[in-house]
């Protein structure tokens, strides 16, 4: 097991995750840079998700170690919440609460995390909706929006806690095929101002446009970490070939 | 539809403001249980204000009604608190506090409510009452007790306040078990009891909740507990409203055991007022109509409730 890399964001190292006798991670390392958009794609069952919730410890890892911001995650000494509150995450059934307002949705995590006023929570959700896309929706409660338009608002929501990083988890899985480019564009733009991403997804699209590496997964183990010129242009491994015939 | 809507506009005849027939056919299928009732009702009532028996019994039960009522809510008010400490206790990851949890809900579902009274009626809070200020009892010439210091002494100063002896004699007494009126001791019996059901329904409501909703607030930063309260209990509680509604309606109508230990509740005054007129259908008829009053009341106001609380769920 190496040392964690100072200069990255993220860095894990080792990490082995089983579920009961499932190898979900098998000793993979891991390091995102500030900046930095790296999409981790595989197979399903190939642990990609499981890496991408170790992060923010969603799951807890058996061996192994992952850094976010200096912060140990896999310590549970370590007050886990001040991890989340600097990595936002966006899931692939949304999961934005039914009972709030939109508003409310992106608002409450602003006031009773960061404890910001009332006014300065509604004016962040405000120019947040602006930016995806769907300023007039505030006052909607969520399970009245299209699938497209929830993933937005949750994209919002997790944005208003202004994080140093964005994680998501198959963030267009659920979405018809009509509604996938209009998160797509709101993650496009998010990429092009400078966030650091990690997306697990099978857009290959998004991942030759907006991705700086690719992290290819299967059966546990991280296969190869390549630039998406790499990826698509020569896929030198075996499983790798074999994954992309069956999705491009 | 459409042909009527342009009959309307056309002028033949002026659009009524509300749809009296689509309105009463409404009523007719989904009200006639309720304008049944209610005609019912009404006829009781009559027969209450015009039969001299029946407004005897009507006087000397009805005084009931409040303390029926004041138990059912006291002990409602305790048994959610109770309920909803005891579910989350009982979803806990530890297991000393999850063992401990349905230890409680075990027992108090497996005793008879009546059984649970009369232990707390007879042995329990006595015996409570003797921790807090000391078994020891001399009495002085004038039958007053006299104040050894009690065990537990701000325990017993509080109680005494709590059943109003004057502040002036609190220093010299101390708390009696035949100092706490029976309705306390019977308030503690069902909102322990109702407590165990009520943290099954909470369970029930919590685990009702998918994971991904505790899953995204906590990866906001929100601890556990900020989770529950703004995410998961407000959608849970939403969900066990119609469960709840009806623990409260049980509960009311539990409120008749207390009659077992003497408390002026309505049930208790039916018994008197039938056994010392020998009069047991008038009786029972008045008892009969305040409870199915009381229930039918309650029902329809969680049914608001519940409608209240569907906001997000409806059109617009």
């Amino acid at each position: 097991m190496g040392q964690p890399n100072p200069n990255a964001i993220i860095s894990i190292r080792g990490a082995t995750k089983h579920f009961g006798k499932v190898r979900a991670l098998n000793d993979v390392d891991l390091d995102v840079h500030p900046g930095e958009v790296v999409v981790i794609i595989g197979p399903s069952g190939s642990g990609k998700s499981t890496l991408l919730r170790c992060i923010n410890r969603l799951e807890t890892i058996d061996r192994g170690e992952v850094w976010v911001d200096g912060l140990q995650v896999n310590d549970r000494k370590t007050n886990i919440n001040l991890v989340r509150e600097e990595v936002g995450m966006v899931f692939q059934q949304f999961n934005l609460f039914p009972n709030l307002t939109v508003l409310d949705n992106i608002m409450l995590a602003q006031r009773i995390v960061r404890n910001r006023k009332k006014s300065e929570a509604e004016e962040v959700a405000q120019e947040l909706l602006i930016k995806v896309g769907i300023p007039e929706k505030g006052n909607t409660y969520p399970l009245k929006l299209s699938g497209g338009q929830q993933q937005r608002v949750a994209i919002a929501r997790a944005l208003a806690m202004n994080p140093k990083i964005m994680l998501f988890d198959e963030p267009t899985s659920a979405l018809d095929p009509e509604m996938i480019k209009e998160v797509l564009d709101v993650m496009l733009d998010l990429a092009r101002e400078g966030m650091t991403m990690v997306v697990v997804t099978h857009e290959m699209g998004f991942a030759r446009a907006a991705a700086h590496r690719i992290i290819f997964m299967d059966q546990g183990y991280k296969i190869t970490d390549t630039s998406p010129e790499d990826l698509f242009e020569n896929p030198e491994h075996e499983r790798l070939k074999l994954f992309l015939s069956k999705i491009l | 539809m459409a042909a009527t809507a342009q009959a309307y506009d056309s002028g033949l005849s002026p659009r009524p403001l509300i749809d009296v027939r689509a309105f009463a056919r409404r009523l007719v299928r989904r009200q006639s249980w309720l304008i049944a009732f209610i005609v019912l009702d009404i006829i009781i009532a009559i027969a209450i204000l015009t039969d001299p028996i029946l407004i005897d019994a009507w006087l000397f039960i009805s005084p009931g009604i409040s303390v029926s009522l004041s138990i059912t809510l006291a002990s409602f008010a305790i048994s959610i608190f109770i309920g909803l400490i005891v579910a989350l206790m009982r979803i806990s990851k530890n297991p000393f506090i999850y063992n401990i949890a349905t230890f409680y809900v075990e027992i108090f579902r497996g005793l008879p409510l009546l059984v649970i009274i009369l232990i707390f009626n007879f042995v329990f809070v006595p015996a409570l009452v003797d921790a807090i200020a000391g078994v020891d009892e001399s009495t002085s010439q004038t039958g007053e007790t006299i104040a050894a210091r009690p065990p537990i002494y701000f325990l017993d100063d509080l109680l005494q306040r709590l059943v109003g002896i004057p502040e002036e004699r609190i220093a010299e007494t101390t708390i009696r078990s035949r100092d706490i009126d029976e309705s306390w001791r019977i308030v503690l019996a069902f909102a322990v009891t109702y407590g165990a059901f009520m943290s099954e329904v909470f369970r029930a409501g919590i685990e009702s909740i998918g994971r991904g909703q505790m899953e995204a607030a906590r990866s906001l930063g929100m601890s556990y507990f900020q989770a529950m309260r703004y995410i998961i209990l407000p959608q849970a509680v939403r969900n066990i409203l119609p469960a709840l509604g009806n623990n409260f309606i049980l509960l009311l109508k539990d409120t008749s055991l207390a009659s077992a230990v003497a408390v002026p509740e309505v049930s208790f005054l039916t018994r008197q007022f039938s056994s010392n007129r020998f009069r047991y259908p008038e009786g029972l008829l008045v008892l009969s109509f305040i409870y199915a009053n009381l229930t039918i009341l309650l029902a329809m106001l969680v049914n608001a409730l519940e409608y209240r609380l569907q906001a997000d769920r409806r059109e617009n």
